[in-house]
């Protein structure tokens, strides 16, 4: 039996659970639908490493994905918590030198793998056949194959303290600058998430991506006279927390995270709109041809609706599996797009385009911000 | 008559062998070669030292093709150009420099009355309390130092709780330039301490209290007999807090808010963020450059101060 034939078989938990209760550990994979994969099945791994992203995010993963995975396989999952731009070089390295990369899974922003896959070292994931189930979401935008398979999205939503807005919700992001609020909004510290909106925002058009992003640099040094703050992820929580800010551009995740613990939170998506992306899932090449297998596995099974429903529920995102239940308090909730016209006011960007633009993006966002 | 163990002692025995072992390892015609040995460990590290700087530079001199993620092949001087002339990394290497020599001299200011009561003190008591209020921060990481801060100096930390307490509205204390410098001299107030400390230890005292006998005050005592004598400890130390400040990557990225990048933050933004390792090499050989001529001009200006290892004073 090829690898392929292998898994054209569909990882099902539940099939995988009755046969162990019958027949121990030995016949688990009688309960995949493998009667007779047992001699040819590869030799499993002492462990999976998943690079992953703290706190809420990896709880999410470990609970929907990896302890049910151990559970199944017998194989221990340790996820290292590397930042996800730290991680990048070493793999990048690792495969330039022929050697072993230093985790199995890469949990990513589609942005940043789409990086490594124009790189060359990530492995073809096509042949997961749980992307027969999975929705258009999960396949990234301008490459071939599956180097990369999206797991989820999410919007960066504009995060807001209630009592700083007495009047009532934001509408724009241009409420952000009423003078009330200088020094007291938030951004992402390489403007991740707001340059879209604040193409809108500074009157252009999306359609002049990349080409013409005047109208969101003249934004971004409108904003720049408001004195945000520049974070990463567990920043805008703890400045949220810590009375620093009343607003931010931040991952809706985050916000979701923030009012879990207590903060007096909510979000909206303005009328410019709002930054809609993926994350996602791939494999360094170089590894060892069980460790492959078992890697795929991994992600097959993150494909299936039992492990992105308990997954997705703790990050508070929607998923490519058809059919999942939003957790309550997001149904309907402008961050959980679901239906096509959820979609409506979200902005969507090819990877690519982002890929090979972010750089210059980058240097401008950044020369305004420390000028 | 003495027995032979007596008259020569198995210690001594021990001894003529070790020195057969080493006169087979080592003959006595090679002892000119032991000065260079000694070189040996100081130039493996720099020599190692160099090699990455080569690496660095080879890298320096290539560009991101951001169709592939691959370095250019060819060579390129596109990374320096870019880097001499975007505002950003102007305005960044501004921004450190000026910082740093700030630090240095808020730092300078603030390590000598501290080195000089810890050496001066008569009190045991007090010299103890100096030197472990010298010592602990050194247990305690940089970073979590600039954390500390955060909490400390927050809109719902400590100062602005107190600031309440006589009707004064909260303040920003964080996330601007002040903040980062102010993270930095705490951070480089017990090195700078330490390389003054011992300046300080080989001044006689007799020679301040000659210069009081002979009519000059407390004032003119110091800055004709006490600072020049000093100097080569402010200069150690001017060295090593100005090297350290320029370089610093911790305290402007937590204690900045992000709007107050060094070069280091700009160097790993390339590295980490833009995946541009060429412009990220570019950079950090222009920070050693910097600081190769700023530590250069103070060796020129001042010498190298107690690390000449008393060279300076023959």
């Amino acid at each position: 039996m090829t690898r392929r034939d292998f898994l054209s078989y569909p990882l099902d938990r539940r099939r995988f659970l009755r046969g162990t209760a019958a027949t121990g550990a030995a016949a688990g994979l009688t309960a995949l639908g493998l009667p007779h994969a047992l001699a040819q099945e590869p030799e499993k791994p002492g462990e999976i490493i998943v690079r992953a992203w703290g706190g809420s995010w990896v709880e999410s993963l470990e609970k929907g994905v990896s302890d049910p995975f151990t559970e199944m396989t017998g194989i221990a999952v340790r996820h290292d918590l590397t930042e996800d731009n730290e991680i990048q070089p070493k793999v990048w390295a690792a495969v330039a030198q022929n050697r072993v990369p230093p985790i199995h899974i890469n949990w990513d922003t589609t942005t940043n793998a789409t990086k490594s896959a124009l790189r060359g070292v990530t492995e073809d994931l096509s042949d997961l056949p749980n992307l027969a189930n999975v929705t258009d979401l999960a396949k990234p935008v301008g490459l071939d194959g599956y180097p990369i398979v999206n797991t989820y999205g999410y919007v960066y939503v504009l995060a807001y303290r209630p009592e700083a807005f007495p009047d009532g919700p934001p509408k724009s992001w241009k409420d952000l600058l009423d003078p009330k609020f200088k020094g007291r909004i938030a951004l992402y510290n390489d403007g991740i998430g707001f340059h879209f909106p604040a193409q809108v925002a500074g009157g252009g058009s999306l359609d002049d991506i990349p080409g013409n992003m005047q109208p969101c640099w003249d934004f971004v040094e409108e904003i720049k006279a408001q004195e945000p703050l520049l974070g990463e992820d567990p920043d805008f929580t703890t400045w949220f927390q810590n009375g620093e800010i009343d607003a931010a551009c931040t991952i809706s995740t985050n916000a979701r995270e923030a009012k879990k613990n207590g903060i007096d939170i909510a979000w909206v998506v303005p009328e410019e709109g709002a930054k809609f992306d993926t994350d996602g899932l791939w494999i360094p090449k170089g590894l060892p041809e069980n460790e492959l297998y078992w890697a795929k596995q991994y992600i097959n099974f993150a494909l299936t609706k039992d492990a992105q429903q308990v997954w997705l529920d703790g990050l508070g995102l929607p998923g490519v599996v058809p059919g999942l239940t939003p957790p309550e308090d997001l149904v309907d909730d402008p961050s959980y797009p679901t239906k096509e016209e959820d979609f409506a006011d979200l902005i969507r960007i090819s990877s690519k385009v982002q890929v090979e633009n972010e750089s210059d993006w980058f240097a401008k966002f950044k020369a305004i911000m420390q000028g | 008559m003495q027995s032979a163990r007596t008259a020569y002692p198995v210690t001594w025995r021990i001894m003529d062998a070790l020195e057969a072992f080493a006169a087979t390892v080592w003959p006595a015609n090679w002892t000119r070669a032991v000065p260079y040995l000694m070189l040996a460990p100081a130039v493996l590290l720099v020599g190692l030292l160099v090699l990455g700087l080569i690496q660095i530079g080879d890298t320096s001199l290539r560009t991101l093709d951001t169709s592939t993620f691959l370095l250019s092949e060819e060579y390129t001087l596109a990374n320096y150009q870019r880097a001499f002339t975007e505002p950003l990394f102007a305005a960044v290497a501004a921004r450190s420099l000026l910082g740093a020599l700030i630090v240095t001299a808020i730092t300078l200011v603030f390590a000598f009355p501290y080195a000089y009561v810890m050496v001066r003190t008569s009190s045991p008591a007090l010299r103890k309390f100096l030197l472990i209020a010298l010592f602990l921060p050194f247990f305690i990481g940089q970073v979590v130092r600039a954390y500390g801060w955060l909490i400390i100096l927050g809109n719902q930390g400590m100062v602005n709780e107190a600031l309440g307490l006589v009707g004064v509205e909260p303040m920003r204390l964080l996330y601007n330039y002040p903040a980062v410098l102010f993270g930095l001299v705490q951070y480089m107030l017990p090195f700078a301490v330490l390389m003054v400390a011992p300046a300080l230890t080989a001044i006689p005292e007799e020679l301040e209290a000659a210069a009081g006998s002979l009519g000059a005050d407390w004032l003119r005592t110091f800055f004709h007999v006490v600072l020049p004598l000093a100097r080569p400890g402010l200069t150690g130390a001017g060295l090593v807090v100005v090297t350290l400040s320029l370089t610093d990557f911790a305290m402007p990225a937590i204690l900045g808010g992000g709007s107050q990048d060094f070069i280091a933050n700009a160097i790993y933004d390339q590295f980490f963020r833009t995946s541009d390792q060429g412009l990220g090499a570019t950079l950090a050989l222009m920070l050693v450059a910097v600081g190769s001529l700023l530590v250069g001009l103070i060796f020129t200006l001042f010498g190298a101060g107690t690390l000449a290892m008393g060279r300076a004073r023959e």
